[in-house]
Parts: structure tokens; sequence; C-alpha cells
């Protein structure tokens, strides 16, 4: 979510809730003969209120999986889930007077710390990293879907070498029609890609073949560029380069679109590694949030009654 | 040339719309791990339930002389009928340890946790904050409404008066005429006649210190065999000083030529009489001659005149003989230190010595623990003081150069009224019976508590 001059009421509210709590609690940690406790009744409110910071901020979780209820817009449950949470860490630092306390307070508080943390951690990248992605892979797609559209770049490839070579060795008029159907369905335009008046040889049709079956499949093939030679930019560039001068110059398209079919299966890869950075500090901020819920509720129950 | 192209409907051919319906790795790792997490943390808790530890409940580890009842809350944590909490009262304190009253005329009852705060980790439970003195003795307040202490004492080093010993016009009520400044010359003359100097640890020691006296009496020191540095229980205060352990060695009693070294006791007149009759008495009857001898005038009598006098008779002889010698002992020997009161008896009265063993009864001190410093580093009029009415006791300020509030260096020492008063009046306190097994301590048995408390269960 980008934080922007919409989230100011939300910006100065928390700092404001935060200076009156700090405010309050100087004189109370001060004076207070046995100390800043969680069991005093500036504690308890500290406690109180912060907990319930962060229930609210837990029922994110439970509007998502609800879009329709008709409980405040999305946008707003967002704002709130991003700052009452991060309010409600220093709070219950009042709240224990910046002790850990007990086995169970302590177990809670370094889960608390590990769900603050991946939470900035969440804000941050959510703020920056969309931005960059956008810049940096304008050829990105829908996440879940980079397996399936990488399989469609293969094929892409695979149909258009063969109609490339097919062109070479007379038999264009057949290869064109498989082309159509299969560019279709991958979304390319293939109308002007039929290979006529290729006058390329039969070893430049094998040297092709060889290229696509060494290079270019085994590279689309998997996620990642590892152990590839089209993975790395510039040494995929020098290779087309390369095939451009060897090849006759009829080859020169196809080989343009084998380039731009490995720089997008590129820009897949550099999306899914983003992706993961992007939201893999959620595997850890949800489950670690949900299970410090729960042990913030026993704790409370347990707190009253002791 | 490029052939390929992006439209946004060929892009939305490549898509399969139902991939939402099904999950995705990462989600189902979300998933899991979401269910997982929370699951282990319950789990958790379940398990420390089954095994009936409490541990896990404790807000803090517990002070040291509590921790080894951390698995078992309920001996302090009791509940009442019809309450769901479970407080710590006093007479779950109490059951173990009594808590006298602090002052008869208290208007403030403070719980007991008020003071004692536990779970805040290995410390002292003694070591109590200032604000709980000073909640009462910032504006103290008692029941009759007269205070006989400071009505205003905010901390240590704040307000605190000065000792009362140490106010205005007092005096050492001592009536041993003590020269401090004098016995700490050098070149003094000791025993045997050798020059010594004195240090304050030859007559002030802690009250068991069993070490031995450089100038006491012989017979003083003849059983007792040098005892640890370390002064256990009364160590604190140092030990009146007597004659026998800490002055014989060099002020002798001695009442009598013919007598060499013998001495009269350090005891009261009419004891001291009752031997020079005796002794004299013995004399002449060994010598017989000695009643016609005539005595040389004595320069040992001061303010008398020296009147030679011839006895008649054995009797008339230690008549004489027992005056002179009493005459030495109340003149000049037993006067350098004591004050005679010569009323309408043959012999005179002694004061009582009248020293004081403690300067400051509401207040706790530590001598063991300042064993760092030289005795003058505190007592710093020592050196200069010629006169017994002088109280050599340190003021507050000497005290306040190391005790004060701990700032933020905290380069001080304790200054928190707990380091010096003791809030509870021991001498009330009354036997606790104990009653608890080893097993309900440490948590391994289930408490039988009395019926008005019930045992804590989770």
């Amino acid at each position: 979510m980008l934080i922007d001059h919409t989230h100011r009421k939300w910006f100065i509210g928390s700092v404001a809730g935060l200076a009156v709590a700090t405010a309050l609690y100087i004189p109370y940690g001060l004076q207070s003969s046995q100390g800043p406790r969680g069991g005093s009744a500036l504690g308890l409110v500290y406690g109180i209120v912060g907990f319930g910071f962060m229930l609210f901020a837990g029922l994110l979780g439970l509007r998502k999986k609800f879009p329709v209820w008709r409980v405040g817009r999305a946008q707003t449950w967002m704002r709130g889930h991003l700052w009452l949470g991060f309010v409600s860490f220093p709070l219950i630092l009042l709240h224990g007077g910046f002790h850990f306390g007990g086995l169970l307070t302590r177990v809670l508080m370094w889960l608390f710390v590990l769900v603050f943390a991946s939470g900035v951690l969440g804000a941050g990248l959510q703020h920056f990293m969309p931005r960059l992605q956008t810049a940096q892979l304008p050829l990105e797609t829908i996440y879940e879907q980079i397996d399936r559209v990488r399989g469609q770049l293969g094929e892409e490839a695979r149909n258009l070498v063969e109609e490339a070579c097919a062109a070479l060795d007379g038999e264009v008029s057949s290869a064109s029609a498989r082309q159509r159907a299969t560019a279709a369905a991958a979304g390319a335009n293939w109308d002007v890609t039929v290979a006529a008046g290729l006058d390329a040889d039969e070893q430049a049709s094998n040297e092709l073949r060889r290229f696509l079956s060494v290079e270019v499949q085994p590279y689309l093939a998997r996620t990642g560029a590892r152990g590839t030679r089209m993975g790395d930019a510039a040494l995929a560039q020098a290779m087309f380069r390369q095939l451009r001068v060897l090849f006759p110059p009829t080859l020169h398209s196809c080989i343009d679109d084998l380039e731009n079919i490995c720089e997008e299966k590129r820009q897949l890869d550099d999306q899914n590694r983003l992706h993961k950075i992007l939201h893999g500090w959620l595997l850890v901020h949800i489950p670690l949030s949900y299970a410090l819920l729960i042990l913030g509720t026993w704790h409370a129950v347990a707190a009253v009654r002791f | 040339m490029l052939r390929r192209t992006r439209t946004t409907k060929k892009l939305a051919r490549r898509i399969d719309l139902q991939y939402f319906s099904r999950p995705h790795p990462f989600r189902r790792w979300r998933f899991w791990l979401s269910v997982a997490v929370p699951t282990l943390a319950l789990g958790w808790l379940l398990t420390q339930r089954a095994q009936g530890g409490q541990r896990v409940y404790s807000s803090g580890q517990l002070s040291r002389s509590h921790a080894v009842f951390t698995q078992q809350c309920g001996l302090c944590h009791v509940t009442r009928a019809g309450t769901f909490f479970k407080e710590v009262t006093d007479q779950a304190c109490l059951t173990c340890h009594d808590g006298p009253v602090h002052h008869s005329s208290q208007t403030f009852f403070p719980n007991c946790s008020w003071c004692h705060v536990e779970h805040k980790g290995v410390q002292r439970l003694s070591a109590t904050s200032d604000a709980g003195c000073i909640q009462c003795h910032s504006h103290l307040r008692t029941r009759d409404g007269q205070p006989r202490y400071a009505g205003s004492i905010n901390g240590f080093d704040r307000s605190h008066p000065e000792f009362s010993p140490l106010g205005k016009g007092k005096i050492d009520p001592g009536q041993i005429k003590l020269n401090h400044y004098l016995h700490l010359q050098p070149n003094l003359v000791g025993p045997a006649n050798q020059r010594v100097q004195m240090t304050c640890d030859d007559c002030h020691r802690a009250v068991n210190d069993a070490s031995v006296w450089p100038y006491g009496a012989p017979d003083q020191n003849a059983t007792v065999e040098r005892a640890s540095i370390r002064p256990i229980g009364l160590g604190a205060y140092m030990a009146p000083v007597q004659f026998a352990k800490h002055c014989a060695a060099c002020h002798s009693l001695q009442f009598d030529r013919r007598f060499g070294n013998e001495q009269v006791p350090h005891d009261r007149p009419g004891v001291i009489h009752a031997l020079l009759a005796k002794r004299f008495a013995e004399y002449v009857a060994a010598h017989p001659a000695a009643v016609h001898e005539v005595e040389p005038p004595n320069r040992q009598l001061p303010e008398r005149e020296h009147i030679q006098r011839v006895a008649r008779d054995r009797a008339e002889w230690v008549q004489f003989r027992v005056e002179d010698a009493e005459w030495v002992l109340w003149a000049k020997t037993c006067k350098q230190c004591h004050v005679l009161n010569f009323g309408t008896g043959a012999l005179p009265e002694i004061a009582k010595s009248n020293i004081t063993p403690r300067w400051l009864f509401h207040a706790e001190f530590d001598h063991y623990a300042h064993r760092m410093m030289s005795c003058v580093a505190c007592h710093t009029r020592t050196l200069e003081s010629h006169d017994t009415a002088d109280i050599l006791l340190p003021g507050i300020a000497v005290c306040q150069q190391c005790h004060r509030k701990e700032g933020s260096s905290k380069e001080v020492a304790e200054g928190r009224c707990f380091e010096c008063h003791q809030y509870h009046d021991w001498s009330r306190a009354k036997r606790t019976n104990g009653r608890f097994s080893i097993h309900e301590l440490r948590g391994t048995a289930q408490l039988t508590l009395p019926q008005e408390q019930t045992p804590i269960s989770h």
C-alpha cells in the first residue's frame, strides 16, 4: 500500500495518541512506588488499548475473507491495520514497563517484535516495490499465471522456429496454419511472420533448431535462469547478435522474436523473485500474528485472574 | 524486426480465468503456516497446563527468596469464594512470615505487596522503593496528630534532617574523660614504657571481634585466639570501650611502692578499700618494723599536705597507708578518667561511665560495609577532639557524599530509605508456624490451604 498524503490523518492521530501515552507514562514511571507494571491502572489501560489495536489489526484478515461485508472500505481497514498495528507495539511496551516479564509474556513480546518488524518491513516493501516493478517489468503478468505463461512462451518459441525452418524446407504453407493457431493462443501477432521468401539453406535450419533446443527451450522450461546462458541478459544479447550475423536476413525477424520471448521470460523470473520479496514477509507476519493473538488472549485472561 | 505484439486482448487470452480457485503454492504455504504456528502456540500452552507447571503464567522472575516457589503460584495467589481474581493478600504473606506494624500511631497501613514488589527478577524484597516511605513521611501525620519525628522527608538527600545526636546543643553524655586528640598523638608511653602510636582500632572494634587487644590487660588476651576478620552477627556496631580490654596495659592501677606492680582491681571504691586494708594488714604482719619507719614525703599525692605521720601501732599504720593509697587513687589514678563524687560518706561515688553504645536508634549502620575507608574519613573531628562531650558521629553530609539518589551515572551508593531504616518493628514480631511440606512448596503436591483460601488451578 502506498503511504502518501492520504494517510495524513492516520499519521497525525497515531503520533498524537503515542505522544499522549508517552506523556502519561513519564510521571507514572517516575513516581510509581512499584515501578511501571502491567497490573497498575495505567498499565492496564495501555494493555487494553494496545491489545484492542492488535485485535483490530488482526481482523483485517477476516475483512479480506469477506469483501462484501458492509463494514467500511477495505482501504480504511488497511490504513487502520497499518497505523493502529504500528501504535500497538509501543503501547504494549508501555504496558509492560519495557520489561518482557515471565515466560509467557516473554514469548508474547518476542512474537510481537517479529510481527512488528515484519509488518514494518512489509509496509516499506509494499510502499516502494510495486512502483519499482511497474517501471522495471513492463512484461509482468499475474503471479499465479507465471508458470502457465512460461509454458506458452516455450510453445510459441518452438512454433516460431518450426515455422521458419519449415519455410526454409519448403513447407511454409503448412507451418503457417499451425503457427497461426499457436500464436493466437499465445497472444502474439503472427500474421506478419509468415516466412515467405525465406532463402536460407538447410544448414541454417538445423542451426536454428539446435539453438532452440540447446539454449532457448531449457531456459524457458524452468523457473529461474540458473545454469543457462539465456538468463544473463548481456550474454543472451551477444548470442542473438551473433545469430543475426550468421543467419540470412530473412531469419532476423524470427531471431528478434526469440530474443523478445527470452526477454519476457527474464522479466517473469524477475517478477517471480520480486514477488517473493514483496509477499514473503507475509509468511512470517500472518502466522505469527495469529499465534500472538491467541497467546495474547490467554495472557489477558490469566493477567486479570492473577 | 520484432513481429510479436502485446495487446490487452491477447494478454487476456493467456490467463486461465479460474486460476484463483486453484491455490498457488505461496498461498498454500501461507494457509498452512497460519494454521500450524497458532496450533503450535496453543499446543505449547496446553502442554504446560497438562504438565502442571505454573511458571508459564508468571509475569516475571521471582525474587531470590521466593524463587523456589515458582511452580506453586497458589502459595501467594489465593482466591476468595465468588471472585474470578486471584490476589496476593497479606494473609498469604503472613502465613509464612510475620510483618509487624511500623508504628503504633501510623495512619496508613499499606499491603505487603505495596512495598515488596514481586516478579521483578532476582532482587531483595526488602529493597523497597522510597515512594512507599515518602507517601507518609513527606507530610507525616499520626493518630494523635503530633509526630515526634521530622514531618517532611522526601529522601535521604532531600530534606532528611541531620542525625538527631548532632542536634544543636547536644553533647556526648559519657562520663569517661577521654581525649581523642591526646590518644592519637605519636610517641605515647605505652606498655613497658615502649613508645607507641595508637590507632582507632586499638580501642574500637566490632562487638564480636575476638582478636587481640594491644592495650588490654594480659589476662584479657591470654585465652583469645585471633578470630576471623569478618564479624558475624553483631559485627556492625563498635563494642563499648572497657578498661580491661582497652586501657589496662597503659593505665596501671598501682597503689603503693611496697607492692611493686600489684594493682587494685578496676572495681567499686568499697571493694578497693577492702582490698587495700587487707593487703596492708598482711604486709605489716609480715613486716612489724614497718610501723616505726618514717614515711618519706610522697610526691604522688597531689593537693595534699605532706605531713609526716608516725603510727602508734599496726592498726594505725594500716589506716595511714590505706588513706595514702586511696588518696593516690581517688585524686589521681581514678580521677584521670572517672568523675568522682565525694559526698558525706568516707568513700567517693564514681559516676556511671554512660558510654553510648549506639547513637542512631532508628537507623542501622554497618561498620564492616565501610571497612575500605579510614575511620577519620567519616569521623572527621576525631583528631581534633579534646573533650568527652564532643560527639564524633559523622554528620549526614558525610554520608550523602556517597549515599544519594541514583542518577544517570549510577555511580553512587544505595541511597534509598531501606538502606538504614527498618519499616517493621521486629520487636513486635510474632512467631509463625510453618505448615507446608517441601512438595507443596515446590509445586509437586497439591496445596492444602485453609477454607477461606482456595489454591489456584488452571
